[in-house]
């Protein structure tokens, strides 16, 4: 009797307890969802304003701002870089910043020292526990 | 004639001692089972990873009980010391109360009995969950929050199952043990059996483990008896994207509130999240990777051979483990009933929006009980998707059989 007197009470009480600490877990859950979701678009709509901004003033500064006053389209040194490289890295370019307000302005060879397998070899043997 | 007579006298003592001569039928009778399952594992595929395992630990505890023996001290005098050609110096020497010295010759314990300390003492069961924290996905779980309701529903069995067990007469410390196979989770069941009732973590977590295996065949039967063909063919709106940063501190706020609320369940919740925080976090790739492969696999195995070596024929064949073999099983499908009829209870409440076959998938099983919402959902409409729907409840069982644990131990203990 006494038995099953706890065995009722731990069903209530089992019951009660997994439904609150859940459904405590869902409200907070969908709080921080929302508060997290309206930062991030707040953040977003921001970004995205500024970058109008930023290309309506680079528009009205310079209609034809393609070409820099140097007369040079690309890089340090457009010779050795060859067009359809060239292309390629735009195209990469394109499909990364695809849908926003997008210009690019320079392409400069990386400066030659260790090579990127290089690097992440002493990346990995050197990275802390 | 005499070298004959030796070799005779050697086949004679190697014959005594072997399991053909020590060993009982209860130990062949386990044998044969171990077989079975093993089949069941390779064959069938069942569980392997931890079906094996288990299964191969029963065998060898069956063949040679001394793989679980208990490290053991004997006191020998100074002449029984010499006589059996041991070095007393070598040797702890312990002086009696009547002034005679005797020196302690410990005898270590079998392999599996110091592998078993990470059972007995609770430290596998939390490393699992730490591994299984670092596999898992909560997104589902967090685009969609009510899913913690399906997961609380169908732990729901598991407190049915201990009035059940007291009724038929199991004390209630086993009735808690035996009560949480229902929450379907291994290393849950394993965890509170230890800490409850370690006697009977052979029997529970065999029928644990075996329930879970048989998951596509349990719950289909009971999730078409519960629905109609209407609402299972029920298809579910996309979940929304969700945040890095939301996964991110949804382990931190699960942890802080189960720990705080339920102190018993922070090992389990704690490690499941501290996983889950190393897999979302992205900065410690290299520790992700070893929670998920190398530190569970190796836990893996040293559990399963462990628990399938509790279960040696003296122990295991009894009356008991038949009835927690039935009470797991009424355990378990109550625990789908529970969380489809609550899945019901949100269909109608969304008005039709959610599929209640995704409720079976609250008794955790994973991923497996959330595949099974998915196969008996396409098989009334072939173009319905419920997996990522069902994984929100089935990740959310993880979670509500942790905090349900928390509550037996916390209670029973």
């Amino acid at each position: 009797m006494e038995n099953m007197q706890l065995a009722l009470s731990l069903l209530l009480a089992g019951f009660l307890i997994v439904f609150t600490v859940l459904v405590t877990l869902i409200i907070i859950i969908l709080i921080y969802g929302k508060i997290i979701q309206k930062a991030q678009k707040t953040v977003a709509v921001r970004r995205e304003k500024k970058a109008i901004i930023r290309v309506e003033e680079l528009q009205s500064q310079s209609p034809a701002s393609d070409v820099p006053a140097g007369g040079k389209v690309f890089g340090d040194d457009p010779e050795q870089i060859p067009g359809e490289i060239i292309a390629v890295i735009a195209a990469a370019v394109d499909a990364l910043y695809g849908e926003k307000p997008h210009r690019i302005r320079s392409v400069t060879r990386e400066r030659k020292g260790r090579s990127s397998w290089g690097s992440a070899g002493v990346f990995q043997n050197t990275r802390p526990f | 004639m005499e070298i004959f007579t030796q070799l005779g006298n050697v086949f004679v003592e190697l014959f005594k001692a072997s399991g053909i001569m020590s060993l009982s039928w209860e130990n062949y009778v386990m044998i044969v089972i171990s077989f079975m399952l093993m089949y069941l594992a390779i064959k069938k595929q069942y569980e392997p990873l931890l079906l094996l395992p288990i299964a191969f630990g029963m065998m060898l505890v069956n063949i040679f009980p001394g793989i679980m023996g208990n490290p053991e001290t004997t006191y020998l005098t100074y002449d029984q010391m010499i006589a059996q050609n041991l070095d007393p110096e070598s040797y702890i020497k312990t002086t009696l109360s009547d002034g005679s010295v005797v020196y302690n010759v410990t005898q270590n314990g079998g392999l599996f009995y110091y592998l078993y300390q990470g059972v007995h003492l609770g430290i596998f069961p939390p490393l699992i969950f730490l591994g299984i924290g670092a596999m898992t996905d909560f997104g589902p779980l967090i685009a969609n929050p009510k899913s913690f309701i399906l997961g609380a529903a169908a732990q729901i069995g598991i407190f049915i199952t201990f009035i059940g067990a007291i009724l038929i007469g199991f004390q209630t410390k086993e009735a808690g043990s035996i009560a949480i196979i229902g929450g379907a989770d291994g290393p849950t069941a394993i965890f509170v059996t230890s800490k409850l009732s370690p006697e009977l973590l052979g029997p529970i977590a065999v029928a644990a483990y075996s329930y879970m295996a048989l998951v596509p065949i349990i719950q289909p039967p009971i999730m078409r008896l519960l629905t109609t063909k209407k609402e299972r063919s029920i298809v579910m709106g996309q979940l929304r994207p969700v945040s890095k940063l939301e996964k991110i501190i949804f382990p931190i706020v699960v942890v802080v509130l189960v720990a705080i609320l339920l102190p018993d369940a922070a090992p389990l919740v704690g490690m499941l999240m501290l996983g889950n925080l190393f897999k979302e976090s992205g900065v410690v790739d290299r520790i992700a990777k070893t929670a998920q492969n190398e530190l569970m696999n190796i836990v893996t195995i040293f559990l399963g051979v462990t628990v399938g070596a509790t279960a040696s024929g003296t122990l295991f064949l009894t009356p008991k483990t038949l009835g927690i073999i039935a009470l797991g099983l009424a355990a378990f499908c109550l625990g789908t009933a529970c969380g489809v009829l609550f899945g019901k209870i949100m269909c109608w409440a969304t008005k039709g929006k959610i599929n209640p076959l995704i409720g079976s998938a609250g008794v955790s099983a994973v991923p497996m009980a959330a595949r099974i919402s998915q196969k008996v959902g396409q098989e009334e409409n072939p173009a319905n998707f419920l997996l990522m729907h069902a994984m929100g409840p089935n990740v959310a069982g993880v979670i509500g059989s942790a905090v349900a644990a928390g509550v037996l131990i916390s209670v029973l203990k």
